[in-house]
């Protein structure tokens, strides 16, 4: 009984376990898959399959294939050759652009599992074999080597023939580098490789791939080495690039540090345009018109009160302060004569000169009444004093408004035109009544208005047509002329007076081309030694400004006027200047304080006068007088 | 005499050998051309594949696995020993008639408008070539050419007759167009590729030394 008991146990126990004792048994197998496959030349292919999980019972795996548009199912004619787990299909059983359904089952004692199912096209999975027999060689190119590699297309790739058309890659790469070099060979089966590092080993691999497949593998690697070229050439070249560079960066240190008077010597400044007063944009713009009115229109010359001065002081300031005081303001053409434009600035203290001018006017008076006393042959100076004073009233009565420029309006009028040149002709007439015509004349064109000078011009009686003539040209002189001339007629009166008196020492033949010209300019050419001033004609074809005969000495500059209000000449002598000689005229201080007369009366006997007085004197005699008064307004 | 005969054979040798370079001048068009149309084909194939869904992609496996082309109609070679053991001829003609066969099919691409008329202009001009190509060669053994020109249309005609029904039948088109889009792309893809091969053998084989043994 307990044996038998013991038996149903174990019995039991075994049955019991034996399930577990040999689990797999009661499972068929896993599924196997088909990892790949791969045909070499497009002739035979190959499938390999990975199995599933073994539980130990012996499985068998069986390949099955069915062609398209067939059922029938046919085996794996070759489970070896290809190794395990594999299926060869040979030449004879494998068609092209025949798709292919392959399955695999894995068969155990319980039971098979099939794979999944695997379409394929024989075409698609080419994957040739690698290149065989790769040959890389050294050859030279003009001194310079390059790798020249060549391969072999795989054993079994028939591309004679055409069936496969390969193409090829190949890569290399540097002993010691990790990065290889690829290269695209196409369909052709030799390579060359340039720019190597000399001495270097290279690795050497090429590949290759249907037109339609996969890449082989990459073929076994060659090893070659490059041999050392030319280090010296090399060296030698580098020495040289380094010597070059070396002077190079010299070169361009010195150019730095003398770049300033390089810049200078090669490329000198272009000076610009140094018109004061021009505005150089005008050039720059580039508009020929505006240029050339800002040349016309710009204050050229320039001014200012310094250089105004410099200019010709067309007239002198003669100031008489018992009598009316002659404020003139200065004449505008003054300015129109230094500045030659339109509405440029002037003071009233420069420009007084001419027969307003004080100065000059009352020298020229006193002489004439010294004269005039001298000669005793002129009228008594009282009466000249008169007439004087008379004269010094017109300018009184005088306007400015009306300030006309005078014919001679230029740069430098530095000479009265001589509306006296009828005068002469009173030299040989009655001396009284050339005087008294001349002072009329003055009197009328200079200190009266036309309407009274009319008057006087009927007193000679003279009816000389020139006289007529000239008076009625006094009479538009006078109406056209600045006030600023009136001293010049008045001095001219004076040095008509003095005409007159020396024109009975000679005849004035020289005078008679003096004819009524319009504008004709006497200069003072010297004072003589009985303190008169001698005048000489300017060249008739020099218009103002035109140089002096330096023959003499030259009494025609003011040099300027010291604090007594005296007018100082400068004189000058045949090239050089004199000093200056400030002259009182004691005689007229009684009269006028204010009259300053210099140099050209003086009691003196200084070397400012006299020194020169030749026999030139008589003949040098002008028609009326010129006193530049331009050094007179640097003192104002 | 002789002199004439040497004029005559020189004469011979250069108009026989005018046509040889052409000929191989359009074999290398011709390759070149399908080479182009294989491409497409693929392109267009892969695209489609792309475009699908994966549960599409496995119908259309299985649906493929059933497919058939109507070019399979066609007796063409199918392995390497069929293809080089037929005629420079017969590989010339069968790439004519599969060429024909998709200028008429390449209508019914899945494509742009663009690329569908550009594949059918370029199987036009492939075919017009291959034409070419079989007349060259059936001149060269032939002496009458007009008789040639009717006797090679007739030939092409009587082989696809042969072949069966010319794959224009109406049944295989409807059974193409329920899987159109899938098939069709198959088949030009497996048809260019063939055409391909066929040409590229039959010039290599009468142009060895044209990148065919380098």
């Amino acid at each position: 009984m307990m044996k038998n008991l013991s038996e149903v146990v174990l019995l039991l126990l075994l049955l019991f376990f034996s399930p577990y004792a040999q689990g797999t048994r009661y499972s068929p197998p896993e599924k196997p898959a088909l990892t790949r496959c791969r045909s070499p030349e497009k002739e035979t292919f190959t499938c390999w399959w990975e199995p599933g999980s073994d539980d130990g019972l012996p499985t068998t795996y069986a390949l099955y294939y069915r062609k398209e548009n067939s059922d029938t199912v046919y085996e794996c004619p070759d489970y070896h050759t290809a190794g395990e787990n594999s299926c060869f299909f040979n030449k004879n059983d494998t068609s092209i652009w025949v798709n292919y359904n392959i399955t695999v089952a894995a068969t155990n004692a319980l039971g098979s599992t099939f794979s999944d199912p695997v379409d394929i096209d024989v075409v698609y999975i080419v994957k040739p074999n690698s290149p065989e027999e790769v040959v890389v060689t050294v050859m030279e190119d003009k001194g310079w080597p390059f790798l020249r590699a060549s391969w072999e297309p795989p054993n079994k790739a028939d591309t004679r023939s055409g069936w496969i058309t390969l193409i090829y890659e190949l890569r290399i790469r540097l002993d010691g580098e990790d990065d290889w070099e690829m290269h695209l060979a196409g369909q052709q089966k030799m390579f060359n490789i340039f720019s190597l590092r000399s001495g270097g080993t290279y690795h050497v691999q090429v590949r290759c791939k249907p037109d339609h497949g996969f890449w082989s593998e990459w073929s076994s690697t060659f090893n070659v080495k490059v041999p050392d070229y030319f280090h010296r050439k090399k060296s030698t070249w580098i020495l040289i690039t380094v010597f070059c560079a070396f002077i190079f960066l010299i070169l361009t240190w010195l150019l730095h540090m003398n770049s300033h008077s390089l810049k200078h010597c090669i490329l000198p400044p272009v000076p610009g345009p140094k018109i004061r007063g021009f505005d150089k944009q005008l050039l720059k713009s580039g508009k020929s018109e505006e240029i050339f009115s800002a040349l016309v229109v710009s204050d050229f010359p320039p001014i200012t009160s310094s250089n105004c001065e410099d200019f010709l002081v067309e007239y002198l300031e003669v100031y008489i302060p018992e009598e009316q005081e002659l404020m003139l303001e200065e004449s505008k053409d003054l300015h129109d004569n230094c500045l030659k434009s339109e509405g440029s600035t002037y003071d009233n203290d420069s420009g007084r000169g001419s027969c307003d001018s004080h100065t000059l006017l009352m020298d020229k008076c006193r002489r004439s009444k010294e004269e005039g006393r001298l000669t005793d042959q002129e009228e008594s100076p009282i009466e000249a004093q008169r007439h004087q004073k008379k004269w010094n009233e017109g300018p009184l009565a005088y306007s400015h408004d009306d300030i006309v420029s005078p014919d001679t309006s230029s740069g430098r009028v530095k000479t009265w035109p001589s509306v006296f040149s009828p005068l002469p002709q009173y030299s040989s007439l009655n001396q009284m009544s050339s005087l008294e015509k001349v002072k009329q004349h003055c009197l009328s064109d200079s200190l009266f208005p036309p309407s009274s000078s009319s008057s006087y011009l009927t007193q000679p009686g003279h009816d000389n047509n020139k006289e007529a003539l000239g008076a009625s040209y006094w009479d538009k002189q006078h109406r056209s002329l600045h006030p600023q001339t009136q001293a010049l007629w008045q001095i001219q009166a004076h040095s008509e007076v003095n005409i007159s008196n020396v024109g009975r020492k000679q005849a004035p033949v020289d005078l008679q081309p003096l004819a009524l010209r319009p504008t004709e300019y006497v200069e003072v050419q010297r004072i003589n030694e009985e303190d008169m001033v001698l005048l000489q004609p300017v060249m008739s074809d020099c218009g103002a400004g035109c140089p002096r005969p330096r023959q003499e000495d030259d009494y025609s500059k003011v040099q300027g006027v010291n604090n007594d209000n005296m007018l100082l000449l400068q004189r000058e002598v045949a090239g050089h200047k004199a000093e200056r000689c400030p002259c009182e005229d004691q005689e007229m201080n009684g009269a006028m304080d204010s009259c300053v007369l210099s140099s050209i009366v003086t009691q003196k006997p200084t070397a400012c006068i006299d020194t020169g007085t030749p026999a030139r004197d008589d003949t040098a005699l002008a028609v009326s007088g010129y006193v530049d008064t331009a050094t007179i307004f640097t003192t104002y | 005499m002789n002199r004439v005969i040497l004029l005559l054979s020189v004469m011979c040798v250069g108009v026989s050998s005018q046509p040889i370079t052409e000929n191989q001048r359009l074999f290398s068009i011709a390759v070149g051309r399908v080479q182009y149309l294989h491409l497409v084909a693929k392109k267009l194939f892969s695209d489609f594949e792309n475009s699908l869904q994966l549960e599409d992609q496995r119908l259309l496996n299985k649906i493929a696995s059933k497919e058939f082309c109507h070019s399979d109609n066609f007796l063409s070679p199918i392995d390497k020993h069929e293809t080089q053991g037929s005629s420079v001829q017969k590989l010339l003609s069968v790439s004519y008639r599969l060429i024909e066969s998709w200028e008429f099919f390449s209508r019914f691409l899945v494509a742009s408008f663009a690329v569908r008329t550009q594949v059918t202009s370029k199987l036009s001009e492939l075919k017009m070539g291959l034409l070419k190509l079989i007349e060259v060669r059936t001149h060269r053994h032939s002496l009458d050419l007009t008789n040639q020109n009717s006797c090679l249309t007739d030939h092409l005609t009587l082989q696809a007759n042969q072949d069966g029904a010319g794959g224009f039948s109406e049944s295989s088109v409807l059974q193409l167009t329920p899987y159109g889009n899938s098939e069709l792309f198959a088949c030009f893809k497996k048809d260019m590729h063939k055409v391909e091969t066929y040409l590229t053998v039959a010039k290599c084989r009468l142009f060895p030394e044209a990148n065919c043994t380098l």
